[in-house]
């Protein structure tokens, strides 16, 4: 059973400027991996959710990698 | 529990109204860059006359966008690939921050910007801290089996010749 990337790290704000570890959770079509694969807490899967859609708001990150 | 309420201590401040909020935006590009710390300096002075308290803050910086954004000024369309990203974090007033939106939305410098809820500690540097942290350990041990496999070879090299010589 893979650990939480999160409490792994001890980070306990999820930052939508910290875009090296945001993509780490991006497929190469720039799509949101699943909580299934990512193996995150629910809790945390769902922060990085957020942070991810204010970094693509922000043009940090992309909606659509074609 | 206790968690829960050292989160709600960091967003409320002693007033009781005043909350931890950051401004992310982007500049639109056609500001030249001297006259960005300029506009730097106007926000800085805007939130602080809203009653804000600046926390932390990043100096805009210049950097190429995920994928074009359009701004219409005056009825002209204009498409942006660069911009000059930059956030301020600061407490305030939870009432005022709808005025600092409003006064933003007349801003003709911003391409956009987004006012989010956070926690009064440093987000970035915690995790830039962690991850030197793991890029140097492996470092660390490479260097000292070096140094200690040295002697041990030499004694396990000479416990072999004498072994061979009394054979």
């Amino acid at each position: 059973m893979k650990q939480d990337y999160f409490s792994a790290n001890n980070i306990k704000y999820i930052d939508y400027k910290d875009v090296e570890i945001l993509k780490k959770f991006l497929n190469p079509n720039g799509k949101i991996v699943s909580h299934k694969r990512t193996s995150v807490t629910s809790k945390n899967q769902r922060a990085l959710a957020s942070a991810v859609k204010r970094a693509r708001f922000l043009g940090l990150l992309p909606f659509v990698v074609k | 529990m206790l968690k829960a309420e050292n989160e709600e201590k960091n967003e409320m401040d002693e007033n009781g109204n005043s909350r931890i909020y950051e401004l992310g935006y982007l500049l639109v590009p056609t500001v030249p860059g001297e006259d960005v710390p300029a506009v730097f300096g106007n926000l800085k002075e805007l939130v602080s006359s809203l009653g804000g308290v600046v926390i932390s803050d990043e100096m805009p910086k210049m950097m190429p966008l995920a994928y074009a954004m359009v701004k219409i000024t005056a009825n002209v369309c204009n498409k942006f690939k660069t911009a000059y990203f930059g956030w301020t974090k600061f407490a305030m007033d939870s009432d005022k921050v709808s005025e600092l939106k409003k006064k933003l939305d007349l801003n003709p410098n911003f391409i956009r910007f987004l006012i989010i809820k956070t926690v009064k500690e440093n987000t970035i540097a915690a995790k830039r801290f962690v991850r030197g942290e793991m890029r140097r350990r492996p470092r660390a041990d490479k260097n000292s089996e070096s140094g200690t496999t040295v002697p041990i070879n030499k004694d396990e090299i000479d416990k072999e010749i004498d072994a061979l010589v009394a054979t």
